[in-house]
């Protein structure tokens, strides 16, 4: 009766509130980036040596 | 000529492919003019007909993919009411907010040579504004980060699920700290409507960065 009907309004508006969600996992940070960065330059430079 | 309806099975697939191709480039984009990364890690491309920049770090571009993997189930049924990259300080809080507002309109018919053309040059303008922005927007203090927010339903997650096991890349829901911003100027960037998608595009930029 009611209350199963104020159960239902009750699980519906559960499942339609507004969330906000974001990745667990972090980007690779700007220091990690960077240090990849100085070592590709690093093996360029080797390959144009060679 | 082929008509596209929204009847259509395949129609969500299709404006979630053009919204996450876009999306992939704008967020390399903001990357490079935000300076979130240092810029020799990006390089010239052409997108949408016009230069672009995209990095060819491959866990950056991993992470960027994966999480738009995540995010397209939701376009694709309408339930992403905002995908917003976040640019925060070395405290995690956020000082930036590239807000993409977006709704698919209820009812359509349309062709998919309309579609193609018409929306490649809308998201073109898009793309525009989002190269020339540091103009408008204060300089970011040293040693920022981003993520990247979706604002959807509780009941739409479960359109995710799925894919965050396959990705091996789970998703939380945001605390406090991650939403809020102290007093935040609003700097409107862009707005289309096609037949396929209305989208905004907006920057919430923190008073006091430093």
């Amino acid at each position: 009766g009611a209350s199963k009907e104020q159960a239902e309004l009750h699980q519906s508006s559960a499942s339609d509130k507004k969330v906000i969600l974001l990745p667990c996992k972090n980007p690779p940070s700007r220091e990690r980036v960077q240090l990849w960065l100085e070592a590709r330059k690093q093996y360029e430079s080797l390959q144009k040596g060679l | 000529m082929t008509t596209l309806t929204r009847q259509d099975l395949n129609f969500g697939q299709v404006v979630a492919d053009i919204l996450c191709e876009f999306l992939e480039v704008a967020i390399h984009l903001i990357l490079y003019v935000r300076e979130v990364y240092p810029s020799g890690i990006f390089q010239k491309r052409k997108k949408y007909n016009v230069p672009v920049q995209m990095s060819c770090h491959p866990e950056l571009n991993q992470y960027i993919q994966d999480t738009l993997h995540c995010v397209k189930p939701l376009i694709e049924k309408n339930d992403a009411e905002k995908v917003v990259v976040v640019i925060m300080d070395k405290e995690h809080h956020p000082v930036e907010r590239f807000v993409f507002e977006m709704s698919q309109p209820p009812l359509l018919s349309i062709s998919s040579d309309t579609l193609l053309s018409h929306v490649e040059q809308l998201l073109r303008a898009f793309i525009l504004k989002i190269s020339v922005c540091d103009a408008v927007l204060n300089n970011n203090p040293p040693g920022c980060s981003f993520t990247v927010l979706v604002h959807t339903r509780d009941a739409a997650t479960r359109n995710m699920e799925k894919v965050q096991v396959i990705k091996d890349f789970p998703w939380i829901v945001a605390d406090e700290q991650e939403v809020h911003m102290q007093e935040p100027r609003l700097i409107p960037l862009k707005t289309m409507t096609s037949d396929i998608v209305k989208m905004q595009l907006y920057v919430e930029e923190r008073a006091q960065k430093t």
